[in-house]
């Protein structure tokens, strides 16, 4: 990992076009500004921990589809009818 | 009189199994390799739950429902960006959100992250409500314990 010490307005380029700003320290709480395109994602890390995470739950439920299919069928539906 | 151009509909599909293919350009978030899906769904019934069987990985499938079953005031804030990535120039893309259950039994809905797609193209991304108060793991109901 690349380590770098930065002032408050001072900044830092990643590739062409994102450019990240240190706006002001105080305590524990860095403030940053962050230029970049559009089409460039910006995403907090632990939201990106949490929706990783929640995709990988998501994809491990396969044994469960049909019991929470019936869950909810047998919930708001009463008695299903199978074919 | 003028007609709207509606999105296709899956009308040669059978009743009972509704498949439609959907591709996730970008992948999911933190999953950047799962990009092609099929949609399946059961016409039989009224509860939309559907899989998303992957194309790229057999043994990855996600269960997912309409958010608005399980929050009824539930709404996306769709900017530009994201129309642009599901070359979608108007109306409202259809919005998933996938389902978990724990090993304890807890059905969650993951609510910040919905997939969302472009109906006509079947385009689709992963959105992340960033600014919003949704929950990754939004309770739903309690299944009780899962066999193991």
């Amino acid at each position: 990992m690349l380590v770098l010490s930065r002032r408050p307005e001072q900044s830092l380029l990643l590739g062409d076009d994102v450019t990240v700003i240190v706006l002001a320290v105080d305590g524990d709480r860095v403030k940053l500004g962050i230029q970049a395109p559009a089409s460039v994602s910006i995403l907090r890390g632990e939201l990106y921990a949490q929706l990783k995470a929640a995709n990988a739950a998501a994809a491990t439920n396969q044994p469960t589809v049909a019991r929470v299919t019936e869950a909810l069928r047998t919930g708001r539906l009463g008695t299903p009818t199978p074919q | 009189m003028m007609t709207t151009s509606d999105p296709p509909m899956t009308s040669d599909t059978p009743a009972d199994a509704a498949v439609s293919a959907i591709t996730f350009a970008d992948g999911l978030i933190g999953c950047p390799n799962w990009h092609n899906f099929v949609l399946m769904t059961d016409d039989e019934e009224d509860l939309p739950v559907g899989v998303l069987q992957s194309q790229d990985d057999p043994k990855v499938s996600l269960m997912i429902t309409d958010p608005c079953l399980i929050l009824p005031e539930y709404t996306i804030a769709l900017d530009a960006e994201t129309r642009k990535a599901l070359e979608l120039e108007s109306g409202q893309p259809t919005a998933y959100c996938t389902l978990s259950v724990s090993a304890e039994g807890e059905l969650t809905a993951n609510l910040l992250g919905p997939l969302v797609v472009n109906p006509s193209n079947r385009r689709a991304i992963q959105m992340v409500l960033a600014d919003s108060t949704y929950s990754a793991r939004h309770p739903v109901a309690r299944l009780g314990q899962t066999e193991s």
